[in-house]
């Protein structure tokens, strides 16, 4: 019975999502226009030690195109959680057939997979670009390890912007505390250059935030599964798949307290 | 006959409104420092010897100051918001009622719009000015003063937008993409020369372009891929022109009737 109750609260969400569609629409061509342009642009400019390791910066920065887009899509439940908790819609919620633990792993569930659905066209591209570019075709087993492991950043950014959103009843609150997490997760990770610019560029504290960053893990296992570098390390699975767990088990209990109030 | 004084009247309220974003304004200078301390630093060392030496010896300053284009176009462009909640909530119509015309009301918008980026920017302003430093002070000014008639323009082209758009969510949706698609094909991040041929065509004639370069030029950055300072001030001063020209009529024409949605 739970899992129905769950595939419910998951259902709902995923219908609201697609309400959005011209906000999708503007999400995807601005993550496409970093992609096309941005990288096209750095791609002239770059080194050669990046264009030996990685074919261009077009192709390095492919993969950091899925995470970036995997992860607006997944932090969007918070903003609508926040606006629920605000109006007191949780109330209604809670006066359904479902239990708040139901609810919570629901809402949770629902904003990582809403990122996955997301992210997906954007992958394909990813896939074609290092096909195209790299001549990389990943294994069966490659591609279910980096949608597992894209299905585990996503639920982890769920959860991060539930437990966000409901940490403040104030909506300019929550979206500037968004926008910090947001620039130093990506600003602070290899999404958009190496790890051995980063050891080179900043300092040690923040290299070992860009280190442990899951989305640093997520792209370089994207990277050396798709593109053969930088090597694939067990740390960087373990790495996400703890993200996924804490933030997940945080936004469930985190929101059913919220809603007990 | 337009009267300064009223004109002054309506700028010096939207000047007072901005003040109330403040988590707006905590957002935006986040940005800017996520920017500057993180991706800037990083990508300077990301790139080619010979580009550093093509952008007048580092990229890194010629990266802070087209970052402080693109925060003054991105806090200019934010009137166009305001409109659309002065629409909701019902504040434009006592707007027409107050004794000023439709074209004081609009230019006071434009430059109070432009004023407030301005002043907003201020502080970051002076601190890219720090790190880059002045080399000729005649040159400064010039550019300074362009740069008004620049933030103007944006805010001119804000509101044009807005009132021909009459959708908080086409405005909005529009304005995600217009942003995402400007700063890139501009100048504002990287120069023109290593853009492909398709790209530099329109960034030739993009007003962040003709903005980046010339406070480039009045700071002193000697680069020969900059656009030549005449050309850049022409180009802000038909920018500012036609989109405050523009701004007047369509507010004159569709500013009543209709619905805002």
């Amino acid at each position: 019975m739970a899992v129905k109750a769950i595939m419910h609260v998951i259902e709902r969400d995923f219908r609201y999502f697609f309400r959005y569609k011209w906000w999708i629409a503007g999400m995807i061509s601005m993550n496409l226009a970093d992609l096309l342009i941005m990288a096209v642009v750095y791609t002239g400019m770059v080194t050669r030690e990046i264009t030996q390791q990685y074919v261009s910066y077009f192709v390095f920065f492919a993969p950091g195109l899925t995470i970036t887009a995997l992860f607006a899509a997944a932090f969007m439940i918070g903003r609508e959680v926040n606006m629920e908790v605000r109006r007191e819609i949780s109330h209604y919620m809670l006066s359904l057939p479902i239990k708040r633990w139901e609810l919570a792993i629901g809402r949770v569930l629902a904003g990582g997979f809403r990122g996955l659905v997301y992210m997906t066209p954007l992958l394909i591209t990813t896939l074609t670009i290092t096909y195209l570019f790299a001549n990389i075709v990943p294994s069966a087993l490659h591609l279910f390890v980096i949608i597992i492991a894209l299905l585990f950043i996503s639920i982890g950014t769920s959860g991060l912007s539930i437990s966000l959103a409901i940490s403040t009843m104030s909506f300019e609150k929550y979206i500037t505390a968004r926008s910090v997490v947001y620039y130093v997760l990506f600003f602070c990770s290899t999404v958009f250059y190496p790890i051995d610019l980063v050891r080179n560029a900043l300092p040690q504290t923040l290299v070992v935030v860009a280190e442990y960053n899951p989305l640093s893990c997520a792209t370089d296992m994207s990277r050396s599964f798709l593109l053969g570098y930088p090597p694939f390390t067990f740390f960087m699975l373990l790495d996400i798949a703890i993200f996924g767990l804490i933030f997940a088990l945080v936004a469930i209990l985190a929101y059913m307290k919220v809603t007990q109030k | 006959m337009i009267s300064l004084r009223k004109v002054w009247t309506v700028a010096e309220r939207d000047l007072r409104i901005f003040l109330q974003y403040k988590f707006l304004l905590i957002m935006r200078a986040a940005w800017f420092l996520a920017q500057i301390a993180l991706f800037g630093l990083i990508v300077n060392k990301m790139l080619n010897p010979e580009v550093q030496l093509t952008v007048g010896g580092n990229y890194y300053n010629f990266y802070a100051a087209g970052l402080i284009i693109a925060m003054l176009y991105s806090t200019a462009v934010f009137i166009g918001y305001d409109i659309y909640e002065e629409a909701d909530h019902g504040v434009i119509e006592y707007l027409l009622s107050v004794p000023v015309s439709r074209k004081e009301l609009v230019l006071g918008r434009s430059i109070g719009g432009g004023l407030r980026s301005f002043i907003y920017v201020s502080p970051m302003l002076l601190f890219v000015l720090y790190i880059i430093g002045v080399t000729n002070p005649l040159q400064f000014l010039v550019a300074f003063f362009s740069l008004f008639l620049f933030a103007f323009g944006v805010a001119g082209f804000s509101i044009t937008l807005a009132v021909s758009i009459k959708s908080s969510d086409g405005f909005d949706i529009l304005l995600g993409v217009l942003d995402a698609l400007i700063i890139r094909l501009s100048t504002t991040l990287y120069p023109i020369a290593y853009m492909p041929s398709y790209y530099a065509d329109i960034a030739r004639f993009n007003p962040l372009t003709f903005a980046a370069d010339l406070f480039r030029w009045g700071t002193g950055i000697e680069s020969t891929l900059l656009t030549p300072p005449a050309v850049a001030v022409f180009g802000i001063v038909m920018f500012f022109s036609v989109f405050t020209f523009l701004g007047i009529i369509l507010h004159e024409r569709r500013l009543e009737g209709g619905s805002w949605q």
